[in-house]
């Protein structure tokens, strides 16, 4: 009975001890005479991007005395949760995450920002924010909203694009990246030549291929979305379908023999530790998440998705930034986004980018050297195709489609059965 | 002893009030959403809009939902064969007077007091490795190409995968329940059996199962309760978005209610009245499940 | 023992010896992925640059794991108590007093022992919704209390009702009030049965991820299960894998230890929850 009491006698000190902390969740505003500004991050406290936010937000308050900003590190889970706390009427006054995803699911509770991009902020060294923000950017959050206003602030540019090893290609006697498919599969059997495994790509990002692909095919990302949500089948009977299959088909040989197993990260860190030449498709943050394998003195390089045969747009790409959204109720909203301006231009951007090996927003830095490749690339893309090129339009048909697409990339299906395989699962 | 009226409502009250809270009051709520087109949880009644069964039939007609029922069948039926074979064949060997029964005992057990998370980054990370891994090694060791090149975690495999991760680390607390369970019966039974000249065989098959039917009975409840609530294995095997190999119910249901992960949601494809029609079904299958185990396994008297 | 016994009884060991090998090799090469690189580690080759210890300070500072762990005491300890405090009194009534109702009562909390989380949790989110309770670890410890009351005033049932009414009639005589008397009698005669399923319930809250999940979900409310659950995602970010590691060991080594020191008890605590049902 001792140990009993003990225990229940030391569970209350806890309790007693951390009752302070358990007032968390409850904002309220501190004092009346200072202003209170909470932010939902999509970050984890621990991250990089979340540590130079949190320096950079210091600063801010310190630059603005009587400023308190409330930072909830929310991580990813934020998806799920912001909503759900917005409709209770929660106090957030600023949140986070990808772009697309924030304009097009979280637009009807975002401020339109309009207005203030049309001013000067301290950390925009006389400009106008409009003119500190990619024009592709902006034209993209446009086209995100129902409207056509500018409903978020973005930061982190990135762009999905082929990495690969400049060394290999060196070796191999590859002299310019590849341009078209065909030159893509010679590129490949030349790696294989001098002893390479050429190819290879995670089960995170397999789709992304697939779905470019078919974009590079019909021109569009809403053919492809047809495509998936066609519930007879009779799509996919389409000769762009058999072409996709058929190139993807060529290319199976080349790839790693890992690939339907693989696991992100296996795949990436195949690359990152010298056995495999290319990565098929990834973000701008491949690099910096293989920094930890590869050192900073690794041989990146990127070229775009490569043009198809009897494509018909084949200068798409999915680009895109992560966003700050202000609340439409927010009491501050000038306030807000003046911390925002400052958290995304300026000496802030430059370190958000330098910590991560990401891109700045500023157009007059240059990119770091792993991804520098990147940026033509993603100066020269005419249009935006959504992540996984629309193929997750259906939520359905998606995993499916991934399946047989993982089987037929790792030569286990040819392209008749792939499609055969699709259509009979989609029916 | 007389029964003090004050005393019955204040020790009552509090556990009756939470049973309403978090029982009573969500069941029949859910049951009630279920028929009701309801966006996002948080919208109230007045946003509900009637749709009958719409719900369920939307589910039926989903591939993925299908799929969903059909792992979760496999992992509770297969699975579960599996996991009290192997729990029931070391609860008969450790019982039967081997030495160091409690560290064995504690072993096998240790899987399962683990977080879920840290056991399935080691099997997904290490032991499935298709190039580093536990399997892939003893395998390339022994000579067995064939099996060394095995392709865990690929579309094909993957259930296959999944579940035998989570059976493993199952074992452990069926032995415990199961060693508890025949230690219980009088040795007296066993002594005379094997003077009459029953072999091990014989034992098990004549005296241990029909002593243990209540524990089995119990056992298998337990493990279709924990089966419907398969998640966090899923979740790890495909932390985006679900895959065909590892979709479960509530997985499903998770995804419909909160939004997916990797890609946008359409916010219109959210459906928290369909999520809620997903807990209904769960609920009635466990039910249904219930129900035939008791109809399955009668009790006898005689049991332990 | 004769030496045809043991000889009969190798298989036995066999089996039993390689799947406590199989778990011991899992776990042993998490924890020399943990003291090495992450070049190594998707190299095969551990520990060539020898033993990386640094890798458990960046865990531990980079990635919040003393603050999971405390959350985790917080949220188990606090339940724990909550259950055993809330449940104990009903489970005597029931056990103790014949009434209307009652019956009706004990079947209700067992038949709650069949519903699905899956079946409750939108209506309890939407509760706390619109309570603005979600991510309070006040919250969590509520949903944790009430969710175990059902299972706990059950297992308890049958410990209340062997002991005597003896106790209680001295008790009376010596004007001792029947809620005096409870507690201060018959609640410490009830010790073995209250212990055993404290233990089972500590050992299901520590590891519960789903209702944490879905209702304590910022950096500082994680318990340790959505913690790593939120590494093992950020990983995404940093491809920090052997932090990684050292995270899954810091996670995993006070509850082995804790199992190592109280492994009779955590089992008996666990037949003992499961044999009653």
């Amino acid at each position: 009975m001792k140990k009993v009491k003990m225990i229940l006698m030391s569970t209350l000190v806890l309790i007693t001890a951390l009752s302070p902390a358990f007032a968390t969740g409850q904002q309220e505003a501190a004092n009346s005479d200072s202003v209170n500004l909470v932010y939902w991050s999509m970050w984890n406290e621990t991250e990089p991007q979340a540590m130079v936010l949190k320096d950079a937000i210091k600063d801010f308050e310190k630059m603005n005395p009587g400023v308190k900003i409330d930072v909830q590190w929310n991580g990813r889970e934020i998806r799920k949760t912001l909503q759900p706390a917005l409709d209770a009427g929660t106090k957030i006054d600023i949140w986070d995450e990808d772009l697309e995803r924030i304009v097009k699911t979280w637009q009807s509770y975002a401020l339109s920002l309009d207005d203030f991009y049309g001013k000067a902020y301290p950390s925009t060294n006389g400009k106008t924010f409009t003119d500190t923000v990619m024009g592709s950017l902006q034209t993209l959050l446009r086209s995100f909203s129902s409207d056509g206003s500018l409903y978020a602030v973005p930061y982190q540019p990135m762009v999905v694009v082929v990495f690969y090893n400049k060394d290999h290609f060196d070796k191999a006697g590859i002299t310019s990246t590849p341009r078209t498919w065909d030159e893509l599969l010679q590129a490949c059997s030349k790696l294989q030549a001098a002893g390479y495994t050429p190819i290879t790509i995670d089960d995170a990002y397999i789709d992304l291929p697939l779905g470019m692909h078919l974009n590079r095919m019909y021109g569009n990302p809403e053919s492809v979305e047809a495509l998936v949500k066609d519930k007879t089948g009779n799509l996919w009977d389409a000769p762009e379908v058999m072409q996709t299959a058929k190139d993807f088909e060529a290319l199976a040989p080349f790839m790693s023999p890992q690939v339907a197993t693989n696991k992100w990260p296996a795949g990436q860190q195949e690359v990152a530790t010298d056995q495999v030449s290319i990565y098929l498709m990834n973000g701008t943050w491949l690099p910096n998440e293989v920094m930890g394998t590869t050192g900073p003195d690794f041989r990146w390089g990127q070229f775009p998705y490569p043009a198809v045969t009897g494509g018909v747009n084949n200068n798409g790409g999915t680009y895109g930034a992560q966003g700050f959204q202000i609340n439409k109720n927010c009491e501050n909203p000038e306030l807000a986004f003046a911390l925002l301006a400052h958290l995304t231009s300026g000496k802030w951007d430059k370190e958000l980018a330098a910590k991560t090996y990401g891109a700045p927003m500023d157009t007059s830095m240059p990119w770091p050297s792993q991804i520098e490749e990147c940026r033509p690339i993603f100066e020269s893309l005419d249009s935006w195709i959504p992540w996984s090129g629309g193929l997750a339009a259906d939520t359905d048909a998606f995993p499916v489609i991934k399946a047989e697409y993982t089987r037929l990339l790792a030569g286990q299906i040819t392209a008749d059965q792939f499609v055969r395989n699709v259509k009979s699962a989609l029916k | 002893m007389k029964r003090d009226n004050k005393m019955t409502v204040i020790f009552l009250t509090p556990a009756l009030l939470s049973f309403c809270l978090v029982f009573l009051y969500p069941t029949i709520r859910t049951l009630f959403m279920s028929f009701f087109y309801v966006r996002t949880v948080t919208d109230n009644l007045g946003k509900w809009e009637f749709v009958g069964i719409g719900n369920y039939i939307k589910l039926f007609s989903s591939p993925m939902f299908r799929q969903s029922l059909v792992n979760i069948f496999n992992i509770w039926f297969w699975g579960g064969i599996a996991v009290f074979l192997v729990a029931l064949v070391f609860s008969v060997i450790l019982t039967s007077g081997y030495k160091g029964k409690s560290f064995y005992r504690a072993a096998i057990y240790l899987p399962n007091v683990v977080s879920a998370v840290a056991m399935a980054t080691m099997w997904i990370q290490y032991a499935f490795s298709s190039k580093y891994g536990l399997f892939h090694s003893v395998f390339t060791f022994l000579g067995l190409e064939k099996a060394a090149a095995f392709q865990w975690t690929s579309p094909d495999n993957q259930f296959f995968a999944m579940t035998l991760a989570y059976c493993f680390g199952m074992v452990g607390y069926y032995v415990l329940i199961f060693m508890a369970g025949i230690e219980k019966i009088p040795v007296d039974y066993f002594e005379a059996a094997r003077l009459e000249g029953a072999n091990l065989f014989k034992q098990f098959t004549k005296i241990t199962m029909p002593l243990m039917r209540g524990v089995i009975k119990s056992s298998i409840v337990m493990w279709s309760v924990t089966s419907i609530a398969f998640f966090i294995w899923s979740m790890m095997f495909s932390p985006l978005d679900p895959d065909v190999g590892t979709i479960t119910p509530m997985v499903y249901m998770y995804n419909l209610v909160f939004g997916r992960n990797l890609t946008p949601t359409d916010p219109r494809l959210l459906n928290a009245g369909a999520g809620a029609a997903v807990g209904v079904l769960m609920t009635l299958m466990i039910i249904g499940v219930f129900g035939l185990v008791n109809f399955l396994i009668r009790d006898k008297k005689l049991q332990y | 023992m004769n030496r045809k016994q043991t000889l009969g009884r190798l298989p036995g060991y066999a089996v039993l010896n390689l799947w406590v090998l199989f778990t011991i090799v899992l776990v042993g090469w998490i924890v020399l992925a943990s003291l090495s690189t992450t070049r190594e580690i998707f190299t095969n080759t551990l520990l060539q640059s020898g033993l990386h210890f640094d890798n458990y300070i960046k865990a531990i500072v980079n990635h919040n794991v003393g603050m999971y762990f405390i959350n985790s005491m917080i949220y188990t300890f606090a339940a724990s108590f909550g259950i055993i405090v809330i449940s104990a009194p009903a489970s005597y009534i029931l056990a103790r007093f014949r009434f209307r109702g009652n019956k009706l009562i004990q079947s209700l909390f067992v038949g709650s022992l069949g519903i699905p989380q899956i079946m409750i949790i939108l209506p309890l989110f939407y509760l706390a919704s619109i309570m603005r309770m979600t991510n309070s670890r006040s919250l969590l410890i509520i949903l944790y209390i009430c969710l175990n009351v059902p299972f706990t005033v059950f297992f308890l049932l049958s410990f209340f009702a062997t002991i005597p009414g003896s106790f209680e009639e001295a008790a009376a005589i010596d004007g001792c009030t029947p809620i005096g008397t409870f507690w201060k009698i018959i609640f410490p005669l009830a010790q073995p049965g209250i212990i055993t399923v404290g233990i089972f319930n500590f050992i299901v809250l520590w590891n519960e991820f789903f209702i944490a999940l879905i209702f304590a979900n910022t950096s500082e409310l994680r318990p340790l299960a959505v913690g790593l659950y939120t590494m093992v995602q950020s990983m995404r970010y940093i491809g920090d894998w052997a932090g990684m590691f050292a995270a899954v060991i810091i996670v995993f080594v006070p509850t082995f230890l804790l199992y190592i020191f109280l492994s009779k008890r955590i089992i008996a605590g666990v037949t003992g929850g499961a044999i009653k049902e």
